[in-house]
Parts: structure tokens; C-alpha cells; sequence
């Protein structure tokens, strides 16, 4: 029998100003009707490159050197552009990774529905309404003759992206790529996406190609999985295998870097002196403005909690719980209410030694550096602030495993952990007591990921340093915090020890989150 | 400095820009020297001379050699406007830092008392400006400064305002550094860069409206060879003479397209991220 | 588009006029011109003139002179001319139906060249006409209008005597020769909004291009001719509305020129004669009005913006 799709021995070039650049190496892969394959790598791997080029969709310097792509026996890479767009969206669909820039923002969701329609099952303008309406209906979306006539700025970010899925699904493809379909969506809207995801498959037995970084996700997605590195896929097989015995080296470590919640990488018990105390704190974002409307939200109320002398804090919640605020009305960077205490003494202003003591890291790589300050003038800043020698710099990029002559580096010249790394050196130069990291991974690689919690928990062991980690992933968390604070919608819902999750006593948001946040590969026999 | 002009070379509009304002530049700094007689010289029997040997671009109503009158009124022309435009440049961009800075109601206020200025067409603000001021050069000039300040006001608030919202400035504010520190250490590097920009392609504009000025009988005065004035002058000859008027809107239009493709150049050559 | 939304954006408009108010007549205050030196001549008496002057209130306090005009303004009465003796607003606002047929005609004909060679120029980036595209916004860009006009009259007027040199014929007195005097300056107005539209549009258009959901479009199959039509120029088209607005403004300036250079009695006209013989009524009353006219074409732009845009209709 043969494949349903099936790429062989295929070779990309880019061109680029400085000669050619490979993006994918002999890459083979075969994906059988019904089935799905997984395809697991971190940026920079190739994987879009890869489903790209299924697509017929590449940039102009783009070139196949080698190999074909057959979909259903037929060559693909052979078809000129006319039959190319009859067999896109007809014979393969495609679910994006952001709903919110796949979809046009000045065209109703309907519209974007019927046009697929009405392009490839030739229905007429009324036919493909109805049958538009049934389709959002099987992605149970409530209210779907209202849904049709909205904008996609209207509609939560879980009902585009089921928009997005019954335009793939619509015109009875044959294959569908999913490309990190859940990515862009909050933890509990992702996992009802995937719920999803099985219904559609059982019903249709459409075969699917599901593009991920995350490989507990694939895991539970795919029947078969290829892992790709620089170009290459290193290493296939039945996901269930491979994952409990990776036999290439690359897959080992990847499969390491997952964060799995009862593998605990701390396992010492925090004094019990309390260094900070935040008492109902809370934020207003909402202003009086001259002349325009006064936005609100995002803020905060009553929050309490406190923190131990060298305890790591996880506070966890889904984007706009809130959680960034808190950080930042620590840090003194939005104007709060409530009160802080600092070794039992209340702070009334935010002065020297309590910014000292409170150092913050923040999650974005990009935004956190300035652009046009060398390494060296970055770190050399709380230096100075602080007390400290200029001598020192290349010890503390030593102490975050930078060589020390990354001091005379433009941000621009490091990676994305690199970045991280230069941030945690610049917030450690203050021999802080307390550094709150704000989701600062959430835009890593995993194995970037798990070497940055790594040397955060290094630093700890070396300074005794307190953290109040705030993420969006339950299964990191529970490998390094002590206790959990959980926010919902700017209230703090659950306070709990990380021992007692899963006891049934967490809050039943807490276990939304749980159940959400599914365990890795081998993990479901744990304790 | 060096290094920003390498890589102004690879860009193909800062090639050109640089190019083309290194010959201005030449010209206003050497043009008396570079003139083959004194601009004022008249000369009866070359009344109206075409282009030709004697009169390279010709001669005008009174015999006056129009090439040296090109390069004797660049000076009244190209650097007066660099004058007007950094001075509307540097008021801009105090009142528009200042703007961003305060925030809330004072900054809301300001911005919009400047939408409002900005309702009056810059050139019919020059124009009532200059005339108030008296007409003249130096009127013009304070005219045109006066003009540019609130376009540079707003698009040095909006560029100040995204520097704000970067993580590094929020560090710098946790990390508890004064409020001058993070202005200028912080934020100003960043906030220089598009104003440049900004500033070089609105010289071209001064170089515009100051010949414009001149030329509505509102700016440089005779007996200047202002290139507006060298205009204004020769079209009462257009059909006989049209040299006298195409050679001057000429040198008027390059000296603009320099600004505006140094202007584009550096915006290219400014981008930090596309420092190899 | 909401009630509220309307209404402040009403009130921004009367704010911004009150401003303009303030300005005009600070400036007009400044400028040394002396109404009653105006009217009477040189070799007034000093009796006459200060009997002239406390009869048109130029001895009162500058805020109630100030308060005094506003409220005539408010009235509708924007003053006598010193030059003509007869009312300013008729005057003006028969100038600016004139300009407005101008700028009219300049912005379609350059929405007509504009849009198609941004798009054209985006679509095929690198090509001969992108280089042209590109050459002429610069041309466009870089040469004042005064200069544009005159080489238009050069080519089209004197050389080829295709057009009449300068004047203006109204369309209801003569349609054909109207237009012919219409050419001209309309040509000249619009090199400069073409170049700045143009520019405009091939930027918007290559951005759209490059987003993440006119590539889902094209992933999904749809025919080349839908995805540019439904799915780019939908899209790229909307900023440019806005920029029409902000170019009403440069076109506004540039209208004194042409006007001035073509003979059209047209607002610009109008006002450059007053600066020119410092006439300070008909000063204030064309400022006000050509800002004027500029706020509510940005009211215009605003509106039309949100009734093209979803995202901004339930503001």
C-alpha cells in the first residue's frame, strides 16, 4: 500500500545575500491514510520549512534541490500553480498557529468559510452559508448563524481557531497540517482544542501531520512522531516507543528537557523566616482620560500571600489573570494598593535596599536588553547602583555559563537564552534576596528552557535566593516550587502546598489546570 | 562614524543621498571660489545668453551669469534650511519627550493642542508667521522652525512612548534609577535614531518651503541668488529664457531628493538589529 | 460607530478651532498693520484716526477684542475686508468653493494613478515599474509645487500650446473651457499626492502581503484574483484613507502656490493677496476656513474609516 503523503529525500536552499543556507537535509517521511505523524523540533529546525514545501508555499529565494512530495501517489512538487491552488485547501487543509493574524480581520467569519466552499465543493452562495452553519455547529461553536455574521476581533481566540478548523475541515480534505495549533491559546482552551482535535479525527478519519515543539503534546496526538534538528529528521517511530527508549541523542535530550512534575529538581525545605509579605494588593488600570473612553482591565484585587527566606513561590495563571501585574506592583512599576512588609518591616516608599533586595527578570528576551547598550554597560548599571566592582562582570557572566567576553556583545549578537542569561546576571548583580521571574521561558525552546531553570537553580544553591516564578506551565512548576499561588481573572483563587496537588483539595480551577496540563510520555504510571 | 557611513554605502538610497549632499556640501562651502565671475556682474550684451561656452547655464535680464548665481545662493538656501529644521527639530523634540514623559491628562492636553496647531497648513503658517515676523530671511527661517516644531513634538512622543513600554526600561524603573538616568541612558538612544531620520527628510521639505517663501516674495529679498528667488525671477522670462527657471528648480529638487534619500538610507543603516 | 464616539469626536473638532482661533488672531494681532492707517491713508490726523480706532474697538483690552471677534465668528459674521470694504465670508466662501473643485479633481485623478501603481509596484517589487514607481515619489516628493508648476506650464502651455497659460473658467459658464483651465493645476497638485499615496500604498500592500492571514487565503486554494481583491487590497487600502486626510492638509499648503502661479481666484489666492496687503479680516477668515475645511475632512476620513473597518465600528 502506498502512502497517503509522502515526502522523499527532499533538499531545500535558500539563497541568501551570503550564499546559500540548507533548511532541509534529505528529509524523508511518509504519513499513511488515517493516521497521524507528529513532528517534533525546536526553531530552527526546519519543521515550517518542511510544511511549507508540502504546500507548495515558498518564499522566492526558495529552492528543492532534491527529492519529491507525493500526495496520494501524485507528484506535487510537478503541478503547476492553477492545479497546486485546486489541491490546496481542497486535498490538504491547514490549521495555523495564531487564530488571531490567520484569520482577515475585515471579513466575517462566515465569509472566510463560504469562500472555501463555494472555491472547492462549487456550493452556491445560500448552499454554502447552510453548510458553512453545520460546520461551525460540529466544531460546537454555540450560536453559529450569529458567529457567521461576526468579525474575527469580536470572538475569543478558542472560537477563531475552531473557525479556522472547520474552514480545513469543510471541504472533506484528505490531510490536514496542524502547525502548533494550540501555541497561541491559553493552557485550558488549548486542551478542549484538542478534544476537539480526536472528535473531528474519530469522525472523519482525516490524516494529519501535527507540527509541535512540545512533545508531551505529540505524544498524545500522534500515532507516529519524526524529530527534526538542523534540517534533519534524527530519528522516527511509534510515539509511545520512542519517547520511553530515544535511541538518538538529540531525541534523548529533548525528551529530558521536558518538564515532567514529579521529577523534582529541588528537594530542600525553605526556612521558615518570612522576607516578604504582600497584604491585598491591588491595581486599577482603569484612567479618566480628556477626551477618550477610560480603559479597564488587567488589574488586580486583594491579593496576600507571602514569601520565605530561599522559598520559590510558582504563581500560576492563564493570560490576563493578572499575574504580570503582581510582579510589577512589587517592582514598584504600576501604582498599587495594599501594603508590602520586607523582613517584618513595612516598606512605605520603594527605596534603595528594597529594590536591592527585589530584583525582577522579565519574559521577554527581545524587549529586556537595550539595544544599543553593550553586555558590559548592561550589568555595569546595578553595579553602580548598587555597590559592586565593574571587576566583577566577568564573574557574573561566568556564574550564568557566558564566557567572559560576551561583555563587549550587542544584544542583537546573543540568542533568545543568552538574552535570558544576561537578564538573570544583570538582576543577580544586585545580590538580590528575592527575584521574581516573569514567565521568563515562556518564549524559549525547551531544552533552552530546562538549562535556564537549571542554572536559576544553581544560583540558588549559591546565594540562597528566594524566587516568586510566574508561569503558565503546571508541569514546570511543580518540579521547583515549594508552594503555588493560583490567579483567575485578577484574584488570587488557590494557595496551596505543591505536595497537596492532586490530594483533591486544590481549588477546582487548580484542577482545570491540572487536567489541562496533561503529563508526559511515561509519566501516567508515576506515583 | 565611519562604520555608519559603510554601511550607508551599502544601502543603494545612501549611496545616492550621500552622494548627491556631498556635492551641496562642496558647493556651499567652495561656491564663491567655484564661480567663474561675481554674481552680480552685469552684462549687457549676454542679456538672456543661452547655455554655451561663455555662460555654462546660461545668462539672465541683465547679463548675470546663472551658474554663479547657483553656487553663491546655495549658501542662502541649503544650509538656512538645516538651521530651521534643527531648530523645529530640537523644540519638537523637548515638547514631545516632555509630552510622553508627564503622561495622562498634561500629556493628552498637549497632544492635542498640537493636532490642533497642525490643522493650519504648515505653509500657511509659514506664510503668516513670516509676515508677522516681516518677511526676509531670517523670518522665513524662524517661520519654518516654528512650523516643523509640532510634527517633531508628535513623532518624537510616539517614538518616546514605544521606548517606554520596552522591558528595559521597566528594569532600569525597578532597578530604581532616576527618572533622568532612564530618559537619557535608557531611552534616548532609541528615541534618536527615527528622529534623525525624521529630522534629515524634513530638511528637504525646509529646502522646499524656504524656496517657496522666497518665492511668494516672503523670504530671502534681492539682490540674494536664493534658488526660490532665481525662480520667481526668471519666470517673467519663461518663454524666451526657461533655463533661468529649469536650472534653479532643478537644484532645488536634487538637493531634496538627497535629503530624502539620505533620510531613507539611514533609516536602513540606524536598524541596531541589522548591525551584522 | 457610537453616539459617544461622534460626540467626542465633535468636541475634539470645536477644540482644535478654538485653538486655531487663539492662533490666527495672536499672529494677526502681532503682524504690524494698523486698521485705521488702513483705511484712512497716510496723511490720516491723529484725531481721525484714533476717533477710527476707538469706533472699531482697537482700543479695548486684546481679550475682549478677542471675545468681540469670536462672537461675530460664532454669528457667522467674519468682518469686513480693508481692502475691498465688502464682507469677508461671502468673499472667502466663494474662493473656497473654487479651491475645492480643484482639490477634488487633484485627488481622484491621483487615486486614479496612485492605487494601481502602489499595488502594482508591491506585487512585482524589483521590477522596471516599481523602479519607476519609486522615481517618481521621489520626483514627487522632492520638487515644491512652484517649480512643478512652472515646468508644467513650460512643456504644456508655452512649448506645445496644448493648454491655456493661466485663469480660471467657471464649469457653468463654459464646461470645456473650464476644464482645459483645470488641467494644469490639477496635474501639478497631484504630482506630489501621487508620489506620497503611491509610496503609501506599495508599503501597506507589501505588508499585507506578508501577513499571516493572506497567506492562510492563499493556502486555502482561493483563486489569485480573490485573494488580491477580497483578501490584500481590502486591507491595504484602509490606511490610506487616512493619509488622503492628513495629504488634505499639504494639498491646502500647496494650493496657495498654484493658485497663485495658475491665476485662480481660490481661497489660496485670496489669502495671499490679504497677507500681501496685510488685510487682517480676510487674514483671520481664510485661516480659519482652510483649517477648517482640514478638520472636517479629517472628521470625514475618521468616519469613513470606521464604517470600512469592523474592528473600529463598535467603538
Amino acid at each position: 500500500m502506498t502512502a497517503l503523503l509522502e515526502v522523499r529525500n527532499l533538499t531545500l536552499d535558500y539563497a541568501t545575500g551570503r550564499g546559500s543556507f540548507r533548511a532541509l537535509e534529505d528529509v524523508s517521511l511518509s504519513v499513511e491514510a488515517g493516521e497521524v505523524l507528529g513532528l517534533v523540533g525546536e526553531s530552527g529546525s526546519g519543521k515550517t520549512s518542511l510544511a511549507m514545501a508540502v504546500m507548495g508555499h515558498l518564499a522566492g529565494n526558495a529552492r528543492l534541490t532534491a527529492g519529491s512530495i507525493r500526495l496520494g501517489g501524485a507528484e506535487l512538487t510537478a503541478l503547476g500553480p492553477a492545479a497546486m491552488r485546486a489541491t490546496l485547501g481542497r486535498r490538504i487543509g491547514m490549521v495555523f498557529q495564531n487564530p488571531s493574524t490567520s484569520l482577515n480581520p475585515t471579513l466575517t467569519l462566515g465569509r472566510q468559510i463560504t469562500e472555501v466552499l463555494e472555491r472547492h465543493r462549487g456550493l452556491s452562495g445560500r448552499e454554502a452559508w447552510k453548510e458553512a452553519v453545520a460546520w461551525l455547529e460540529r466544531v460546537e461553536l454555540r450560536h453559529a448563524e450569529a458567529l457567521m455574521r461576526r468579525y474575527p476581533h469580536e470572538v475569543s481566540g478558542g472560537e477563531k481557531q475552531r473557525v479556522v478548523i472547520a474552514t480545513a475541515f469543510a471541504p472533506h480534505p484528505e490531510i490536514v497540517l496542524f502547525d502548533e495549533p494550540t501555541t497561541a491559546l491559553d493552557v485550558i482552551t488549548g486542551a478542549r482544542i484538542l478534544e476537539l482535535f480526536h472528535k473531528l479525527r474519530a469522525e472523519t478519519g482525516v490524516a494529519g501531520l501535527y507540527i509541535s515543539h512540545d512533545l508531551g503534546l505529540v505524544a498524545r496526538v500522534a500515532e507516529n512522531v519524526a524529530v527534526m534538528r538542523g534540517g534533519r529528521i534524527v530519528e522516527t517511530g511509534r510515539a509511545t516507543h520512542l519517547f520511553a527508549h530515544p535511541t538518538h541523542d538529540y531525541t534523548r535530550r529533548l525528551v529530558d528537557a521536558v518538564p515532567r512534575p514529579h521529577r523534582r529538581l529541588v528537594d530542600d525545605n525553605p526556612g521558615s523566616a518570612e522576607l516578604l509579605r504582600a497584604e491585598a494588593i491591588g491595581v486599577s488600570y482603569a484612567r479618566r482620560r480628556l477626551f477618550r473612553a477610560s480603559p479597564a482591565g488587567g488589574g488586580i484585587d486583594g491579593v496576600s500571600f507571602a514569601i520565605g527566606e530561599g522559598e520559590i513561590l510558582g504563581l500560576v495563571g492563564e493570560s490576563g489573570s493578572g499575574k504580570s501585574t503582581v510582579a510589577r506592583a512589587l517592582t514598584g512599576l504600576v501604582r498599587a494598593t495594599g501594603s508590602l512588609r520586607l523582613d517584618g518591616v513595612p516598606v512605605t516608599r520603594m527605596r534603595h535596599d528594597y529594590r536591592r533586595a527585589v530584583q525582577i527578570v522579565f519574559q521577554h528576551p527581545d524587549s529586556s536588553l537595550n539595544p544599543r547598550h553593550r553586555v558590559r554597560d548592561i550589568l555595569a548599571r546595578p553595579l553602580r547602583l548598587y555597590g559592586g566592582s565593574l571587576a566583577q562582570i566577568p564573574t557574573l557572566l561566568r556564574n550564568v555559563n557566558l564566557p567572559a567576553d560576551y561583555a563587549s556583545r550587542w544584544p542583537h549578537q546573543l540568542s533568545g537564552g543568552e538574552k535570558q542569561r544576561v537578564a538573570i546576571a544583570r538582576a543577580f548583580a544586585a545580590r538580590p534576596r528575592l527575584v521574581i521571574c516573569d514567565e521568563i521561558t515562556a518564549s524559549l525552546d525547551v531544552s533552552v528552557q530546562a538549562s535556564t531553570i537549571e542554572l536559576l537553580l544553581q544560583l540558588r544553591r549559591q546565594h540562597g535566593t528566594a524566587y516568586l516564578f510566574i508561569t503558565h506551565d503546571l508541569n514546570l512548576i511543580r518540579q521547583i516550587a515549594h508552594r503555588l499561588i493560583v490567579m483567575r481573572e485578577g484574584r488570587l483563587v488557590d494557595r496551596l502546598d505543591v505536595k497537596a496537588l492532586g490530594s483533591g483539595r486544590e481549588h477546582p480551577y487548580t484542577r482545570a489546570l491540572m487536567a489541562a496540563s496533561p503529563l508526559p510520555v511515561g509519566e501516567e504510571t508515576g506515583p | 562614524m565611519t562604520d555608519l557611513l559603510r554601511r550607508l554605502f551599502r544601502t543603494r538610497q545612501g549611496a545616492f543621498g550621500v552622494s548627491i549632499l556631498m556635492i551641496v556640501t562642496l558647493i556651499c562651502l567652495l561656491g564663491p571660489a567655484l564661480a567663474p565671475y561675481s554674481p552680480d556682474r552685469m552684462d549687457f550684451l549676454g542679456r538672456f545668453a543661452a547655455p554655451g561656452v561663455r555662460h555654462w547655464l546660461g545668462a539672465d535680464q541683465f547679463g548675470r551669469d546663472e551658474l554663479s548665481r547657483l553656487l553663491y545662493g546655495a549658501r542662502d538656501t541649503v544650509p538656512a534650511a538645516l538651521l530651521a529644521t534643527l531648530a523645529g527639530t530640537l523644540v519638537g523634540a523637548v515638547l514631545g519627550t516632555l509630552s510622553a514623559y508627564a503622561g495622562g491628562s498634561w500629556d493628552e492636553a498637549i497632544m492635542r493642542t498640537i493636532d490642533a496647531v497642525m490643522a493650519i497648513p504648515g505653509l500657511l503658517l509659514a506664510l503668516l508667521i513670516a509676515s508677522t515676523l516681516g518677511g526676509g530671511e531670517q523670518s522665513a527661517l524662524l517661520a519654518i522652525a516654528i512650523a516643523f516644531a509640532p510634527g517633531m513634538a508628535r513623532i518624537t512622543r510616539s517614538v518616546a512612548l514605544a521606548a517606554r513600554q520596552e522591558e528595559y526600561v521597566a528594569a532600569a524603573i525597578a532597578r530604581g534609577e532616576s527618572g533622568v538616568r532612564i530618559v537619557f541612558a535608557e531611552m534616548l538612544p532609541n528615541v534618536i535614531a527615527p528622529v534623525i531620520v525624521e529630522t534629515t527628510i524634513r530638511v528637504s521639505f525646509a529646502v522646499m518651503l524656504l524656496a517657496t517663501l522666497s518665492f511668494l516674495g516672503l523670504g530671502a529679498q534681492p539682490p540674494s541668488s536664493e534658488w526660490g528667488l532665481l525662480v520667481s525671477d526668471g519666470r517673467t522670462y519663461l518663454h524666451d529664457a526657461p533655463w533661468l527657471v529649469l536650472v534653479p528648480g532643478a537644484a532645488i529638487a536634487i538637493s531634496a531628493i538627497g535629503f530624502n534619500l539620505l533620510g531613507d538610507g539611514l533609516r536602513d543603516a540606524l536598524n541596531p538589529r541589522d548591525e551584522r | 460607530m457610537s453616539l459617544t464616539w461622534l460626540s467626542r469626536r465633535l468636541l475634539l473638532m470645536a477644540y482644535t478651532m478654538l485653538v486655531v482661533a487663539v492662533l490666527v488672531f495672536a499672529i494677526t494681532q502681532v503682524l504690524p498693520a494698523d486698521a485705521a492707517v488702513t483705511l484712512l491713508g497716510q496723511n490720516a490726523t491723529p484725531a481721525a484716526l484714533l476717533a477710527l480706532r476707538q469706533k472699531l474697538g482697537l482700543t479695548d483690552p486684546t481679550w475682549l477684542q478677542f471675545w468681540h471677534w469670536l462672537w461675530s465668528l460664532l454669528h457667522g459674521n467674519f468682518g469686513t475686508s480693508m481692502r475691498t470694504g465688502l464682507p469677508v465670508g461671502p468673499t472667502m466662501f466663494a474662493a473656497l468653493s473654487r479651491s475645492l473643485l480643484l482639490a477634488a479633481c487633484s485627488i481622484l485623478l491621483m487615486l486614479v494613478i496612485a492605487v494601481p501603481l502602489g499595488v502594482l509596484a508591491a506585487l512585482r517589487r524589483g521590477s522596471a515599474l516599481d523602479v519607476f514607481a519609486s522615481l517618481v515619489s521621489y520626483l514627487g516628493i522632492s520638487v515644491p509645487e512652484f517649480v512643478t508648476a512652472t515646468f508644467v506650464l513650460v512643456v504644456l502651455a508655452d512649448r506645445l500650446g496644448w493648454l491655456p497659460a493661466t485663469g480660471y473658467v467657471p464649469l457653468s459658464q463654459h464646461f470645456a473651457d473650464g476644464v482645459r483651465h483645470l488641467i494644469a493645476p490639477v496635474l501639478t497638485i497631484s504630482l506630489v499626492l501621487i508620489a506620497h499615496v503611491a509610496r503609501m500604498m506599495r508599503s501597506e500592500t507589501i505588508d499585507v502581503l506578508a501577513s499571516d492571514y493572506v497567506r492562510a487565503a492563499q493556502l486555502k486554494g482561493l483563486l489569485r484574483r480573490t485573494v488580491l481583491v477580497r483578501h490584500v487590497l481590502r486591507n491595504a487600502l484602509l490606511p490610506v484613507v487616512t493619509v488622503v486626510a492628513l495629504d488634505v492638509g499639504y494639498l491646502l499648503g500647496g494650493i496657495i502656490v498654484v493658485e497663485e502661479i495658475f491665476a485662480i481666484p481660490g481661497i489660496g489666492r485670496e489669502l495671499l493677496i490679504a497677507i500681501q496687503n496685510r488685510d487682517l479680516p480676510s487674514i483671520q477668515a481664510g485661516a480659519l476656513i482652510m483649517a477648517g475645511t482640514y478638520a472636517v475632512a479629517n472628521l470625514l476620513a475618521d468616519i469613513a474609516y470606521a464604517l470600512l473597518d469592523p474592528r473600529l465600528r463598535y467603538d
